[in-house]
């Protein structure tokens, strides 16, 4: 077991722990943060492959990632204000207008 | 394997754990502060030092402010009604995560088993890396010349994101 088999299996356990943060938590904004995490995993797990292939493509796409989710958190935090303006809690159960 | 990198992914694993579990979102948001950087540590220890000033600067500096500002101004305190889930389904999500996580452990064994004879590598060897003068510039240089199509496509991307987040965020005027 070398380095980067180490960093593949901590970009996995993130992986994982940021799909069942996703899943299990009701709060939007730990939502948000599990996808997060889910976005450091993926990168993580880039660099380490494209560090082993010897190439330096994974690193220049890991860039693109940041940038996007950059914008998705700015895009998500800004839904989520205006989710709190109206029904007072940013839970996902308060949010039931299309339920019907 | 170096010591140093298995401590920082020890930290790591932990540091998840503890952001599924807290019941406090600013406890889970400094969890990921924690992992951010120690991301961007391990990117500084194997040698790839732009992704990790990119990871530290944007990631743990900037998403991770907007993060703890909108806690901060949303007042979200402790999660009562979280977790209202059955513990049925509760152990049922954690068992099927670690089955998720051991399929791609045994992927990933299977991939390092095979090993340098099956693989074929690019290029861009750690030698060669240093020869061109260092990461950063090896990095830099493939952004601005080959790929800088998707650089100036991302950054209006990240254009229209802005102006979307300030038109999203905005209070209403009528």
């Amino acid at each position: 077991m070398n380095n980067e088999m180490l960093i593949q299996l901590l970009a996995a356990f993130l992986f994982v722990m940021g799909m069942l943060i996703v899943s299990l938590r009701r709060d939007t904004i730990m939502i948000l943060m599990g996808i997060e995490l889910m976005l450091n995993a993926a990168n993580l797990s880039m660099v380490a492959f494209s560090k082993a292939s010897h190439m330096i493509e994974g690193q220049v796409q890991v860039f693109f990632i940041i940038t996007i989710a950059a914008a998705e958190s700015a895009i998500g935090l800004s839904i989520l204000v205006n989710l709190y303006r109206n029904f007072g809690s940013v839970k996902t159960q308060s949010a039931t207008t299309l339920k019907g | 394997m170096s010591v140093v990198i298995v401590i920082l992914c020890a930290i790591a694993a932990v540091l998840a754990v503890t952001m599924l579990f807290a019941k406090s979102p600013i406890t889970s948001a400094l969890s990921l502060l924690g992992i951010l950087i120690l991301t961007a540590a391990i990117y500084g220890l194997i040698g790839e030092h732009m992704v990790a000033t990119i990871q530290l600067i944007v990631y743990a500096g900037a998403i991770m402010v907007l993060f703890i500002f909108s806690i901060m101004l949303l007042n979200l305190n402790n999660a009562n009604d979280d977790y209202k889930r059955t513990p049925a389904i509760f152990a049922g999500s954690i068992v099927m995560g670690l089955g998720i996580f051991g399929f791609i452990a045994y992927g990933i064994k299977q991939f390092y088993a095979q090993d340098a004879a099956g693989r074929t590598l690019g290029f861009f060897s750690p030698e060669v890396i240093t020869y061109l003068g260092g990461n950063s510039k090896v990095v830099s240089h493939a952004l601005f010349s080959q790929f800088y199509v998707s650089f100036e496509v991302i950054s209006l991307a990240l254009l229209v994101a802005i102006v979307g987040a300030v038109v999203l965020a905005k209070r209403k005027v009528d």
